[in-house]
C-alpha cells in the first residue's frame, strides 16, 4: 500500500521527469498559443496518411476516418450499408469473435457516418494497440459482404434506424435544409427515410464495390489519440501493408464541389416542429473567423445549467416559452452552414423564429455591443479550444481535414483569427447573411410555422421582370384602348398606368398649349426673323356667340383670349 | 453434416475412396431420388432449426428451384411414376447446395457456443 504521500512525491518525479516540454507547452498556452499535445503530428506510413497526438493517459482510440460520407456516395444508402458493415464477418475471423475479443480485451467498438465521413473506430486500453490495428486493417480489407448478413443483420437494423428517424423532427428539418442548401453532394440525405427508394441502389454487391473504392491507402486516416507515434506506426507497417493503394472497384466517388444554393422546404408532420433557419458559413477549407463569433454571439445553449442563458437566441426564445433555439456552424471540407434550430410548440416556433430574424437584423446594423462582441469571441475561442480536447470531434475533425486537405484541422491559427474579430466585421457579415439567400427547412405543422417571405428572409433571387407580368401588362394596355374600363381600375394598378400629357398635367388646353408654345418659339428668334414672324402670328378674328337665333357682340379673339387667360390663373388653371 | 455420414470417415482414406467410388454412383441411382428429379440436399430433412435458417439464406432462385423439385417429385410418388429418363437429375447436377450453408450454421453456432464456455487464462 502506498501512502498519500509516496503517491503524490512520485506525481512530482513523475511531472519533472517529463521535462520542461510540457511546461514550455502549458506557459505558452498563457501567451494564446496552443499546448502541443493537441496537435496532431502526421506521418506517412507504409501509404497510409497516419496521425498520433499522446496525451499519456491511458486509453487509446484509434479510428479510420474514410473519405466516404454521405457526400460522396454515388448512390442513396451506401455509406450507410458500409458503416453497418463494419465488424460483420471477415475473411478470417466472425462478426461474433470480433465482438467477443474486443470484449475481452475490455476495447469497444463504433462505427458511424457524417456527410463527409465514414469513422471505424475502437478505444481500448494502450497496451492493445497492436491486436486493433490488425482488427481495424482487417475491416476494412478483409470483410465478406456476404449476402445472408446483408438481409439477416444490416437491413433489419437499417428499418429499425428508418423508423426512428421518421419520427425526429429535428433531425428532418436539418436533413431538409441541407438538401435545399446544397442538393446533391452534402445535400444528400444524411440517413435514407422511409420513403427513399432503395431497391435498386443497396445491396450487399453494391456495398462491397462501394467499399473497394472507399478503403484504399489514398481515401483513409488512421488517426490515433493516446498512442505514442512509435507504436502506432510500427503496427500501422505491419498491417496496412496489404491494403490497396488506389480504388480497386469500377464504383467512382461522387466528388462534386459543393455550391450554396439557399431556398425553402417545408414538410407536414405529426411528431412535432422544427424549424431551420440557415445561411452560407464558413468551411474547413475557408474558415471565417466572423462567422464562428456570430455564432457564438446567437447562441442558444446556455452557459449555466437550468437557465436560460443571456445569448441573442436565449432573449429571443424567452418571449416564447415551449421553443427552443441554437445556432450551430456546421463546417464541412469546402462548404459551411450557419443553421439556427428552432424546436417545440408550432407557435412558440413562429414567435422565437420571428424574434431570431429580427435580432439578426439588429446585429446587422450593429446593435452587438462591446461586452457581447467580447463575450462572443471568448465563447467561440472556448467552444473551438474544447472540441480539440475532448474526444469524438478531435478525431473526426483531424481524420476529415487529413483526408480532405493532407492536414489535421489545426486549431491555433483558428484561434489567432477569432481574436481579430471587430465589431465591424461582425455587422458586415451579418449584413451579407442577411442580404445573401437563406434556407428555410420547417418541418410539423404548416398551418403555423412560418414562411421565410413572413419572416423577412430572402429565399429566392428576385428577378426583374418576369415575363409573364410583362406579356399580361401590355395586353391589358391594348384591351383599355380598345374599350376603356367601366369599374374603378383600382383592382390592378400596374395595369392601368397611363400616360398623361404635360400640358394636360398642368391644366391647359390643347389651344392654349399650342399658342404657348409657339409664342416660346417666336420670341426665341433672332430680331430680323422675329419681326416677321411676329407679324405673322397676330390673329385677328373676331367671333360673335348666338342667342335665341340672334347674333349677340361680335368680339376680337386676341382680346377675349387674354381675358380668358386671365381669368384661368385666377382659377387655378382649369381654362 | 445434416444426417449420418461415414463419408468423412472414406474420404480420409484414399484406398477406401478410390475403392468406393464406382459403388458410390451405383448407390446414389440405385436410391431412386433422382429418378424423380430430386438432390440429394432436397432430402434433407426440414424439421430442424439450421436447416430452416439455412433454407432462408438460399437465393430466390435456388430456392424457387427446390420447390419446383419437391412439387414434381411428389407429383410422381401420387400417380406412382417416374419421370421421363430425359428429366432424370444428372451427376454434374446432383451438387450440394444447401449443405454448405448448413454447415457454416453450424459452425457458427458451434464458435459461439466455445467462445460463450472459454475459460481466460491471465497472461499477466
Amino acid at each position: 500500500m502506498l501512502s498519500r504521500t509516496a503517491l503524490s512525491r512520485g506525481a512530482r518525479l513523475a511531472a519533472r521527469r517529463q521535462g520542461g516540454s510540457q511546461l514550455r507547452g502549458y506557459a505558452a498556452a498563457a501567451s494564446s498559443s496552443i499546448p502541443t499535445s493537441f496537435a496532431y503530428e502526421t506521418s506517412d506510413v507504409a501509404g497510409v496518411k497516419v496521425a498520433t497526438r499522446d496525451s499519456r493517459g491511458p486509453t487509446t482510440k484509434l479510428a479510420i476516418v474514410a473519405k466516404a460520407g454521405t457526400r460522396y456516395e454515388p448512390a442513396p444508402g451506401l455509406t450507410v450499408g458500409l458503416e453497418e458493415f463494419a465488424f460483420k464477418n471477415t475473411a478470417s475471423r466472425s462478426a461474433l469473435r470480433i465482438v467477443r475479443e474486443a470484449e475481452l480485451l475490455g476495447g469497444q467498438l463504433a462505427a458511424y457516418h457524417t456527410r463527409e465521413a465514414l469513422v471505424i473506430e475502437a478505444s481500448f486500453l494502450r497496451e492493445d494497440i497492436p491486436y486493433f490495428t490488425e482488427l481495424l486493417a482487417e475491416v476494412i480489407s478483409q470483410t465478406k459482404y456476404t449476402t445472408f448478413e446483408f438481409q439477416e443483420d444490416v437491413e433489419r437494423v437499417l428499418h429499425l434506424k428508418q423508423a426512428r428517424l421518421a419520427s425526429d423532427v429535428s433531425a428532418l428539418a436539418l436533413d431538409a435544409a441541407h438538401s435545399v442548401a446544397f442538393h446533391n453532394g452534402l445535400g444528400n440525405s444524411l440517413y435514407p427515410s422511409p420513403s427513399t427508394p432503395l431497391k435498386g441502389y443497396l445491396n450487399e454487391n453494391a456495398i462491397a464495390d462501394y467499399a473497394g473504392a472507399v478503403y484504399n491507402k489514398s481515401n483513409i486516416a488512421l488517426i490515433g489519440d493516446g498512442a505514442t507515434p512509435q507504436a502506432l506506426h510500427k503496427w500501422t507497417e505491419q498491417f496496412f501493408k496489404s491494403n490497396p493503394s488506389s480504388s480497386t472497384s469500377s464504383v467512382t466517388l461522387n466528388s462534386k464541389a459543393s455550391t450554396y444554393y439557399g431556398g425553402e422546404q417545408r414538410t407536414s408532420h405529426t411528431a412535432g416542429n422544427a424549424l431551420v433557419l440557415a445561411f452560407s458559413g464558413s468551411s474547413f477549407g475557408s474558415f471565417k473567423p466572423e462567422i464562428s463569433v456570430l455564432t457564438a454571439l446567437l447562441g442558444g445553449q446556455p452557459n449555466v445549467k437550468w437557465s436560460p442563458g443571456f445569448s441573442v437566441l436565449s432573449k429571443a426564445n424567452a418571449a416564447a416559452p415551449g421553443a427552443k433555439a441554437s445556432a450551430a456552424n456546421l463546417t464541412y471540407s469546402d462548404a459551411g452552414l450557419l443553421a439556427i434550430q428552432i424546436n417545440g410548440a408550432a407557435a412558440s416556433v413562429r414567435k422565437t423564429a420571428q424574434a431570431t430574424v429580427n435580432a439578426l437584423k439588429s446585429i446587422a446594423e450593429g446593435s452587438a455591443s462591446k461586452e457581447d462582441l467580447a463575450k462572443a469571441i471568448a465563447r467561440a475561442k472556448f467552444d473551438a479550444l474544447d472540441a480539440s480536447q475532448s474526444g469524438v470531434s478531435t478525431l473526426l475533425s483531424a481524420g476529415s481535414g487529413i483526408v480532405q486537405t493532407g492536414k489535421p484541422f489545426q486549431i491555433a491559427e483558428t484561434v489567432q483569427s477569432i481574436n481579430g474579430v471587430t465589431a465591424e466585421k461582425l455587422k458586415t457579415v451579418a449584413k451579407a447573411l442577411l442580404d445573401g439567400k437563406a434556407t428555410v427547412a420547417a418541418v410539423g405543422d404548416l398551418h403555423v410555422l412560418p414562411y421565410a417571405e413572413e419572416l423577412g428572409l430572402k429565399s429566392t433571387v428576385k428577378t426583374p421582370r418576369p415575363y409573364h407580368i410583362l406579356s399580361r401588362l401590355d395586353f391589358a394596355s391594348i384591351e383599355q384602348r380598345n374599350n376603356p374600363p367601366k369599374q374603378s381600375p383600382q383592382h390592378n394598378p400596374q395595369a392601368t398606368v397611363k400616360m398623361v400629357f404635360a400640358w394636360k398635367a398642368a391644366g391647359l388646353t390643347y389651344n392654349r398649349y399650342l399658342a404657348v408654345a409657339s409664342r416660346v418659339v417666336r420670341r426665341s428668334l433672332k430680331d430680323d426673323k422675329r419681326v416677321a414672324a411676329e407679324r405673322r402670328g397676330e390673329m385677328d378674328l373676331r367671333f360673335a356667340k348666338w342667342e335665341n337665333g340672334k347674333m349677340g357682340e361680335t368680339k376680337n379673339l386676341a382680346d377675349a383670349n387674354a381675358a380668358a387667360s386671365v381669368e384661368s390663373a385666377k382659377t387655378g388653371g382649369v381654362a | 453434416m445434416s444426417y449420418p455420414s461415414l463419408a468423412p470417415f472414406v474420404l480420409k482414406r484414399p484406398w477406401l475412396r478410390n475403392l468406393l467410388t464406382p459403388f458410390a454412383g451405383w448407390y446414389s441411382n440405385a436410391a431412386g431420388y433422382r429418378q424423380l428429379g430430386l438432390r440429394a440436399d432436397d432430402l434433407i430433412s426440414e424439421e430442424n432449426e439450421d436447416v430452416l435458417k439455412a433454407l432462408k439464406r438460399l437465393s430466390p432462385q435456388e430456392a424457387y428451384d427446390r420447390v419446383y423439385r419437391l412439387r414434381r417429385a411428389i407429383q410422381c410418388s401420387v400417380t406412382h411414376k417416374l419421370l421421363p429418363k430425359d428429366q432424370w437429375t444428372k451427376l454434374d447436377e446432383d451438387i450440394p447446395y444447401l449443405t454448405p450453408l448448413i454447415e457454416q450454421i453450424r459452425a457458427a453456432e458451434k464458435e459461439k457456443e466455445s467462445l460463450d464456455t472459454l475459460t481466460i487464462i491471465k497472461g499477466h
